[in-house]
């Protein structure tokens, strides 16, 4: 009877998906809802799995988890680096700068893809960019803040055990830097993920952004929903991904008891 | 009597000093700051003389700032700009409504359906929005419905869950502590709950503003007739690359003028709190 109590407390945040996906089987096949607007659930599986045996759905997977990659990784390339440099090294040049990047930074990415397509053409590159634009700002920003908050009191402390420069920074400046890099990379993994689908939805001729706009032009609304939740649930794994890598790595942190 | 007036005199001349000296230092605070923007088009300018910026791609911010002007003098600036405000602000308004009222019954009359329904909620705040706006335009057809609502949907969700947030962060010593000195129900609502909360909803109303600014250009771009947005897509199509920059730098501006006004409206709402220093955004 215990045991069945607290399997209860534990499930119940998920009662209300369940529900939420009953009904969305059941309320457009009894009619409750226009199935025009709202296919029912059967319908929508049904499209993803004629999507994923065309090969389609799976090609638009790839396709967009790469740009997001490459774009990613590129903004980690250079963002953190530079963040590094701005936020320990040059902290006035970086003071002096900021109010220009906090205007450039708020400029959305999506914002800019006109003029990323008048420079760089139709192709990869645009989207490329535009990823790297949106996954940049946040790593640089927070590379510099989690620098800017380093106890100063570690760094004296290595120092007077006359630690040199590489150990300093290898053993003392990146782990206490991490785990503001690691919030970074959360958002920037987001916001990347975001405008990809938004830029892919613009001006795009694969990948599932374009999925979407594709099945909202020629009405196949189950493929739209159907993209729809795919989209979703690659978002959800990408934050369950970094969410891991990040207990794999920071090992050290203890975790404040809530 | 003599003396009161020596008093008064001398307090008017150290109040008129402390602005002089406020203002001096605030303008002085903008220089400074502006300079690295300055030096921004400065350079971008001189890039494009040198030859390192093609001035057909990469246009000069002189030729920029020209077609910003031309703008303003045929008054398109202002009927897209108007429009796209319009926009945002329905979906905006709309969204407050909505969502502060939902927050209080979620957050705070009905507090145990929070664990239910919050996962459910934060599930659909995750849907790409930009997937969800293909759907409105089905469903809602091309036209403003469509794009209020997306509005509506993108800016509700922080203001809601911030609201929730910011009921259930509340001390309940306050509320004891009232209600031990005879506080009724409403006084303990209206001025206990409300103002303990107030900070929180104001930081969700924050984010929803930047975030409906954003999702109605952004929407704008996708499927629209008018308003900023729609002008930078327009002007990319046609290959007028001036005015496609003046447009992004008019919604760059727009940004930053939203977001400093909410900055200051949270600063006046919250005058009493000691708020945390941001030193760069975000």
């Amino acid at each position: 009877m215990d045991y069945l109590i607290k399997l209860n407390k534990k499930l119940l945040s998920y009662y209300l998906i369940v529900v939420f996906f009953i009904l969305w089987q059941v309320g457009p096949s009894l009619g409750w809802v226009d199935s025009q607007f709202i296919p029912s659930l059967s319908q929508v599986l049904d499209a993803a799995w004629t999507s994923i045996q065309k090969g389609e759905l799976l090609i638009g997977i790839c396709i967009s988890l790469q740009r997001t990659f490459i774009g990613f990784v590129l903004a980690i390339i250079i963002g953190v680096p530079l963040g590094f440099i701005l936020g320990g090294w040059l902290p006035r040049v970086s003071k002096f700068l900021s109010p220009l990047f906090s205007g450039l930074s708020q400029i959305n990415a999506l914002t800019l893809f006109p003029i990323f397509l008048v420079l760089f053409g139709i192709g990869e590159g645009v989207k490329v960019s535009i990823i790297f634009w949106a996954a940049f700002w946040p790593l640089m920003f927070t590379t510099i803040s989690g620098i800017q908050q380093m106890d100063s009191l570690l760094i004296k402390a290595a120092r007077s055990m006359n630690a040199d420069g590489v150990t300093i920074f290898f053993k003392v400046i990146l782990p206490g830097v991490s785990r503001s890099i690691f919030t970074g990379i959360k958002t920037g993994a987001t916001m990347a993920f975001m405008m990809l689908i938004g830029a892919e939805v613009m001006g795009a001729d694969s990948g599932l952004g374009w999925i979407v706009h594709n099945s909202q032009v020629n009405n196949t609304i189950p493929r739209l929903y159907s993209a729809l939740i795919t989209i979703a649930i690659l978002g959800l794994l990408i934050n369950y991904f970094i969410e891991w890598l990040e207990r794999n790595i920071i090992t050290w942190k203890e975790e404040v008891p809530e | 009597m003599k003396i009161l007036f020596k008093y008064l005199r001398a307090k008017v001349i150290y109040n008129m000093k402390e602005l002089f000296i406020k203002t001096y230092s605030r303008l002085k605070k903008i220089a400074y700051g502006s300079l690295s923007i300055i030096l921004f088009f400065l350079l971008w300018e001189v890039a494009s003389d040198i030859g390192l910026a093609n001035p057909v791609l990469v246009s000069k911010p002189t030729s920029i700032f020209a077609a910003i002007f031309k703008l303003i003098q045929s008054g398109e600036l202002f009927i897209h700009l108007s429009i796209t405000l319009k926009r945002a602000s329905v979906g905006f308004f709309i969204a407050i409504l909505i969502a502060i009222p939902a927050g209080f019954i979620i957050g705070g009359f009905f507090k145990g359906l929070e664990p239910i329904l919050a996962p459910m909620l934060r599930l659909l705040e995750k849907i790409n929005p930009f997937a969800l706006f293909p759907l409105f335009i089905f469903i809602f057809g091309i036209g403003e419905v469509s794009k209020v609502v997306l509005i509506f949907w993108v800016a509700q969700w922080p203001i809601l869950f911030n609201t929730i947030a910011g009921l259930r962060d509340i001390d309940p010593l306050l509320i004891k502590s009232a209600r031990s000195m005879g506080a009724s129900k409403t006084f303990v609502f209206f001025k206990v709950i409300v103002p303990s909360a107030i900070p929180n909803i104001f930081t969700g109303i924050k984010v929803g503003a930047q975030i409906a600014c954003f999702m109605v250009i952004s929407a704008e771009m996708l499927g629209a007739s008018k308003g900023l947005g729609w002008l930078t897509v327009t002007a990319q199509a046609n290959y007028q690359i001036p005015l496609l920059f003046a447009a992004s730098l008019c919604i760059a501006v727009l940004g930053v003028a939203i977001n400093e006004l909410f900055a200051w409206l949270e600063a006046l709402v919250s005058f009493g709190r000691q708020t945390t220093f941001e030193n760069i955004k975000n």
